[in-house]
């Protein structure tokens, strides 16, 4: 488990790493995220020793993302002003969105 | 008493217990407004407002749970390992659809958002709506939207597609349980994903996978899709 946190947070560092060396405008975690999965591709790391601790990580992602959506509250004015905007260009959008990818997969792929 | 406040250990303290009483009320009763994560972000607002506590003061201790999802973010990728070997039959036509429902998703957001007079760092904020928390703030950070409403519109578009997902692509003929657990993945990140699981176990895995690549898609492209929307 100790060690799985460990290699995550050394995946991250080498994503912030990669960011400044090459000046992306991609954030570090996002290049950490695919640089933990091609090393699991290669065989570099194996799956039992990160897959405990990512787990925990996953399970208590919607904790840390509370803080964030707390701060909404210091937005009051702005979103008061525009929320019929937000509302219904994110509806409409997310329905297009489900359509979409739905109906793709639905009549190209293979299905049970 | 307002010095406890400024102590990292009272936003920390004050969100477990949020979040614990939350996910009690959410087991014991099955109805959709009860999302944890909606219950402890209206419960802790509503604490802050009454007591007079400014938001600030809340994130002193916020910030380090907030900081947490820099590595559940590089966690995502062994995710991402470990359900691709699940569906790798279909790996073409799944990463097409994907890929073309993210693409939809951004187009059609920013398109409506600024017909329906939305100011611009409004925009840029719901650009990410579909990805999955850690990854959308990061996206409205890089392109200069407010992380705290991109976070805001992300969880109201997980709920809602949690709660609505199934029956609307069952009413637009989508039938395919793996077919509405992408799509459930790619339009409405891990809090759809969440109910595609109810749908099955391989369903799950398509939403889980569908999230990671929206969201690594949406971080590429997002930068320069809304700037071809804001220039």
């Amino acid at each position: 488990m100790f060690k799985g946190v460990l290699y995550i947070f050394l995946f991250l560092i080498l994503g912030e790493v990669i960011v400044y060396l090459f000046n992306l405008s991609i954030a570090g975690n996002i290049i950490g995220m695919v640089a933990i999965f091609i090393a699991l591709k290669l065989k570099v790391i194996k799956l039992q020793e990160v897959k405990a601790a990512s787990d925990q990580f996953i399970k208590y992602m919607v904790l840390f993302f509370i803080p964030y959506g707390v701060g909404l509250m210091t937005f009051y004015d702005i979103l008061k002003l525009h929320w019929i905007a937000i509302v219904v260009s994110t509806v409409i959008s997310t329905i297009l969105t489900l359509y979409v990818t739905g109906i793709i997969l639905q009549k190209f792929g293979k299905n049970e | 008493m307002s010095e406890i406040y400024q102590l990292p250990l009272f936003g920390i303290l004050i969100t477990l217990l949020a979040f614990h009483f939350s996910k009690k009320i959410g087991s014991k009763w099955k109805f959709v407004l009860f999302n944890p994560v909606l219950l402890s972000v209206i419960s802790i607002i509503c604490f802050l407002v009454v007591f007079e506590i400014e938001f600030e003061a809340y994130n002193v201790g916020g910030q380090y749970l907030g900081f947490l999802l820099g590595p559940t973010v590089v966690a995502l990728g062994v995710l991402f390992y470990e359900k691709y070997e699940q569906i790798k039959e279909n790996i073409i036509p799944f990463v097409s659809a994907v890929i073309i429902g993210g693409t939809m998703s951004i187009i059609s957001v920013c398109s409506l958002a600024i017909i329906l007079g939305a100011s611009e760092p409004i925009v840029r904020s719901i650009a990410p709506k579909s990805v999955t928390t850690p990854i959308a703030l990061e996206i409205a950070n890089t392109i200069g939207g407010v992380p705290y409403i991109a976070a805001g519109i992300v969880i109201a578009v997980g709920i809602f597609g949690n709660a609505f997902g199934p029956a609307i692509l069952r009413v637009l003929g989508i039938k395919s349980k793996n077919a509405i657990g992408a799509a459930l993945g790619t339009a409405a990140h891990g809090i759809g994903t969440a109910r595609a699981l109810d749908e099955g176990k391989l369903p799950g895995a398509y939403g889980g996978l569908a999230m990671c690549i929206n969201g690594l898609l949406t971080a590429i492209i997002t930068p320069y899709l809304v700037n071809l929307f804001l220039s």
